[in-house]
């Protein structure tokens, strides 16, 4: 016969107010194999988990049942309480007669029975609980950082710094990411290179730091603490070990007009080139598409058609023939920070939720620019040296009309969420355009202003009352080339009037989108992310850097969009939690994980398919003498979250989630 | 037929499979045979009383069948389908089986029926089917076929069922289901059903108690179909196998029916299109979550 000990908590007048606890404790104690039953004001207190330590002792427990608060609250406390009596802490259960009972009844009577009720269904279960230890493994103390931009290079500095070892992972050919082609950062319109630049050559020179540029994640397996990553290192058909980063190759190169991605095609690079001075590492980069000698190639040239640059490189560092290589990294914890892109109005868009903007001609006008690209006309390593000049013409505008709010707060156009950034650099953007042009004038549409965060308000106000930005609300419902300008028809709904603008140039805050990608690098990576891409966290407020799987992080724009400071707060957040993994020379696990009964798979891996984690593994189960008898589904003990799906999935019910089977869910059940 | 009988002797002959298993004259119509020499390939058939789905003999817990070694099976489009599912479901190797495709112009009800088809001897689901050969094979055989009888009666009484209230089906399905004296032959006959151990044998806990009384009957109907759900390839032969005569087969096709309405999801013999069951899109329908 069982001894279960029922213990019922009061919880002051939270649970007693509406239940008899003294009742429910007198009933329980009636049930076959209950061998004590109390009830107490405050089980969690001090004295209360000395009862229940003190029965363990007297009474010979096999087994405990807390009702009390939900096992979110104090499990936990109980668990350990138990431990610290010899008890195994798997053999104690709760039963949530507060959030499940008292808080949501009103009738003493009524609530009292349900609260026996639901004591009763856990005594069932406990008496078929077993013994459970915890799951141990071991942690890789390094870590994989995805995304070279400020916060992935503040994750690797930090996690670098805390004594662990980082590998960073970079899809271009440089890291800094989106800052370092922005002008100036507000509020405080500090220039961003100066302070980016050095962290990037910090990250090139750190000890600890393993730098990836130019490659990308190709496949993800193992678990928290024992991950295995594949990483492609594309070919730049320059010998990374070789090249010292002279940009002979680039003087050399003939194809001098190929469109800049880094000056957002406003200016433009060679074929074989560094993206911008400061690159980390400064290293360049053959583009086969603009190539001379491979679109020679492609077309079945016999000959090449092109080798100056090898030609001119002194060490001998180019190599036509390079392929993508591979790498493996074993790592403990991985921190997501790939960052952003920017909305684009064109017709062509990457899902039919999102819509473009043919009332902006589809993107069709030259001198209607987004702000990243006015960034780079502000941006004096940019291609106009920092003077703002029009794209189309390269005269100086004297009148721009910055439009807030594209795509961003639109569900029309696919996007209800707020951009963020938008407001705070818009105001920027006027600002550094009335210190380039003294007398041109800066037209901002707004729907509101959103200026939350040290310093910001100030900054916009600045803005407005200082540097003579003339703000409107409202919404313009259509650009049209006229002659030499642009005219803005909008509206102004404070004053109520339709305004009509002549501009020189527009510059569109476009919202801020997620990766292209993202999605399969999260399926790899097993997290979750919203219907935009953005990487779900696991907790909005108390887990915010954390995934749905255990081990990963998340920092930046990735998980939705964040301006520089929060960027990196998030990054360093990543760190911490990363380098608090690192701390644990094992790691301990709820043994709540499902295993399968080998002899009893059929072997369908119907659990295979549905298992969010990957932790479904095809084992090959042989005789005595080495024959393949069948392949049955085995799970990942250091993978496995304890989801349950497999075991709800199994049509011939062969798997068990530890401390949730059937027996004892079953169990519980019909005691109801 | 003599097509079938050449390939299948050759088969044997060159020693690329052990066993043919296709359709044979017995006492009491056509029935399953297993040619294991060369020369009783002469003994092979297929006409319109090959009634029976040869599939279920591919399955591992056949282990008699499966010990004879390498088989060669004739396959309709509805048992090619079966055939499919088991590969999908890792129960058999593609390389494992050589699958002796033939062109179907529909079945009759029994295999003691007289082989003519006509709009009261054909099976409902051929009254319906618009599969005239399969398309996994690795030889197809036959003439092309002419479409058989076109008969919508088991369709009709599904929509007649759904026409009653709830109360009234249960009313109707209790009757039905307290014949059942749990022989469990649906389940025996069934390729789709190939677990080592079913839930309806558990015992710790009993899912389904074994005892034949209209809770336990319901139960294992209503597991039994729900297991089927986006599996079955309506070849019909649990409701043939059924000694009481329960008309299981309005269960397995208005399940079906629901999964195609709900997942646009048809029981196929692509072995590389996935199921519904396990497999999550994330346009799939939702209505159910309110």
């Amino acid at each position: 016969m069982p001894r279960i000990g029922v213990f019922v908590c009061h919880c002051g007048e939270n649970i007693g107010r509406t239940v008899d606890c003294a009742r429910v404790a007198r009933e329980l104690g009636e049930l076959p194999g209950v061998a004590h039953a109390v009830d107490y004001k405050y089980m969690c207190s001090d004295p209360g988990q000395r009862l229940v330590k003190q029965a363990i002792a007297e009474k010979g427990l096999d087994g405990v049942v807390v009702a009390a608060c939900s096992p979110r609250m104090h499990e936990r406390t109980f668990r350990r309480a138990c431990s610290a009596s010899g008890l195994n802490p798997y053999l104690c259960e709760m039963a949530n007669i507060r959030e499940h009972c008292s808080w949501i009844h009103e009738d003493r009577q009524a609530a009292t029975a349900k609260a026996i009720d639901l004591t009763r269904a856990i005594v069932e279960k406990v008496k078929r609980n077993r013994p459970l230890e915890p799951i141990r493994i071991p942690v890789e103390k390094r870590a994989l950082v995805i995304g070279g931009g400020i916060a992935g290079i503040q994750a690797a500095l930090d996690i670098a710094e805390g004594g662990g070892e980082v590998v960073l992972v970079e899809k271009e050919p440089s890291i800094g990411g989106h800052m370092s082609q922005l002008s100036e950062t507000f509020p405080t319109l500090d220039c961003s290179q100066c302070i980016l630049t050095p962290r990037m050559v910090e990250v090139y020179q750190h000890p600890r730091i393993k730098l990836l540029a130019f490659s990308e994640v190709e496949a993800v397996g193992g678990y928290i603490g024992n991950f295995e990553v594949k990483i492609r290192r594309k070919a730049r058909c320059v010998d990374e070990t070789k090249c010292n980063g002279c940009g002979e190759c680039q003087s050399v190169c003939p194809n001098k007009k190929v469109p800049s991605e880094f000056d957002q095609e406003l200016g433009r690079r060679t074929a074989i080139y560094v993206p911008f001075p400061q690159a980390v590492p400064n290293i360049p980069v053959l583009d086969r598409e603009s190539c001379a000698l491979f679109k020679g190639r492609a077309k079945g040239f016999k000959e090449d058609a092109c080798g100056k640059c090898k030609q001119a490189c002194g060490r001998e560092a180019i190599d036509f023939e390079q392929q993508d290589s591979f790498v493996t990294e074993k790592v403990g914890a991985i921190v997501v920070a790939t960052g952003f892109q920017l909305y684009s109005i064109g017709k062509d868009q990457p899902t039919p939720q999102l819509k473009g903007y043919g009332e902006y001609g589809y993107g069709e006008i030259p001198d209607v620019i987004d702000g990243l690209q006015f960034e780079r006309l502000a941006s004096a390593s940019g291609p106009t040296g920092g003077v703002i000049k029009r794209p189309s013409d390269g005269k100086e505008p004297k009148t721009i009309v910055f439009l807030q709010c594209i795509g961003s707060r639109d569900a029309a156009k696919g996007i209800e969420y707020c951009s963020k950034i938008c407001c705070m650099y818009v105001a920027k953007h006027t600002m550094l355009y009335r210190h380039k042009v003294h007398d041109g004038r800066a037209y901002v549409f707004y729907m509101d202003i959103r200026a939350a965060g040290k310093g910001y308000d100030e900054f916009t106000r600045r803005a407005i009352e200082k540097e003579g930005a003339i703000y409107l609300r409202g919404r313009v419902s259509k650009l049209e080339r006229a002659g030499d300008v642009i005219k803005v028809y909008g509206a102004d709904t404070l004053s109520g009037e339709p305004v009509t603008i002549d501009a020189d140039m527009v510059v569109l805050a476009t919202a801020v989108r997620p990766q292209p990608g993202i999605e399969s690098l999260a399926q790899k990576l097993s997290i979750s992310y919203d219907a935009h891409g953005f990487i779900n966290e696991a907790h909005p407020k108390l887990r915010p850097v954390e995934t749905s799987t255990a081990g990963v992080f998340v920092a930046g724009a990735c998980q939705a969009p964040r301006d520089i400071p929060d960027s990196v707060a998030m990054a360093s957040a990543a760190a911490t939690k990363v380098l608090g993994l690192f701390s644990n020379k094992e790691l301990e696990r709820e043994p709540t994980v499902a295993t399968v009964n080998e002899s009893l798979c059929t072997g369908c891996f119907h659990c295979e398919r549905v298992c969010p984690y990957g932790a479904v593994e095809r084992r090959e189960l042989k005789d005595g003498e080495g024959n393949l008898n069948k392949v049955a589904a085995h799970v990942n003990k250091g993978v496995c979250q304890g989801c349950g799906t497999c075991q709800a999935t199994c049509p011939s019910k062969s798997v068990e989630l530890q401390g949730f089977t059937d027996e004892q869910i079953w169990a519980a059940i019909n005691a109801l | 037929m003599k097509e079938l009988r050449q390939i299948a002797a050759k088969l044997l002959t060159d020693g690329a499979v052990k066993v043919v298993i296709g359709w044979e004259e017995g006492p009491r119509g056509a029935r399953a045979a297993f040619v294991t020499r060369p020369e009783d390939a002469e003994r092979l058939i297929f006409d319109a009383r090959c009634v029976q789905n040869l599939a279920t003999y591919l399955s591992p817990r056949r282990r008699h069948v499966v010990g004879l070694g390498k088989a060669a099976v004739v396959a309709k489009p509805c048992d090619a389908k079966a055939i499919a599912g088991l590969i999908r479901e890792s129960q058999v190797k593609r390389e494992d089986v050589v699958i002796l495709g033939v062109r179907c112009g529909g079945v009759v009800r029994e295999p003691t029926m007289p082989a003519s088809l006509t709009a009261e001897t054909v099976a409902d689901r051929c009254g319906i089917c618009e599969t005239r050969e399969p398309t996994l094979y690795d030889h197809l055989i036959g003439e092309p076929q002419p479409e058989p009888p076109r008969v919508t009666r088991r369709e009709e009484q599904i929509a007649a069922l759904m026409q009653k209230t709830p109360q009234e089906r249960f009313a109707f399905w209790s009757q039905q289901l307290e014949r059942c004296i749990r022989c469990h032959a649906c389940r025996e006959v069934c390729p789709m059903c190939f677990c080592e151990q079913c839930v309806a044998d558990k015992t710790r806990p009993v899912w389904i108690e074994s005892s034949s009384h209209p809770r336990a009957n319901f139960a294992w109907q209503m597991t039994r179909v729900m297991h089927q759900a986006g599996r079955c390839v309506d070849c019909g032969e649990c409701e043939r196998a059924c000694p009481v005569g329960i008309p299981l087969n309005l269960l397995t096709r208005y399940t079906a029916q629901s999964v195609e309405k709900r997942f646009g999801h048809k029981p196929s013999d692509d072995p590389s299109i996935a199921a519904p069951i396990g497999t999550f899109r994330s346009d799939d329908s939702q209505e159910f979550i309110r």
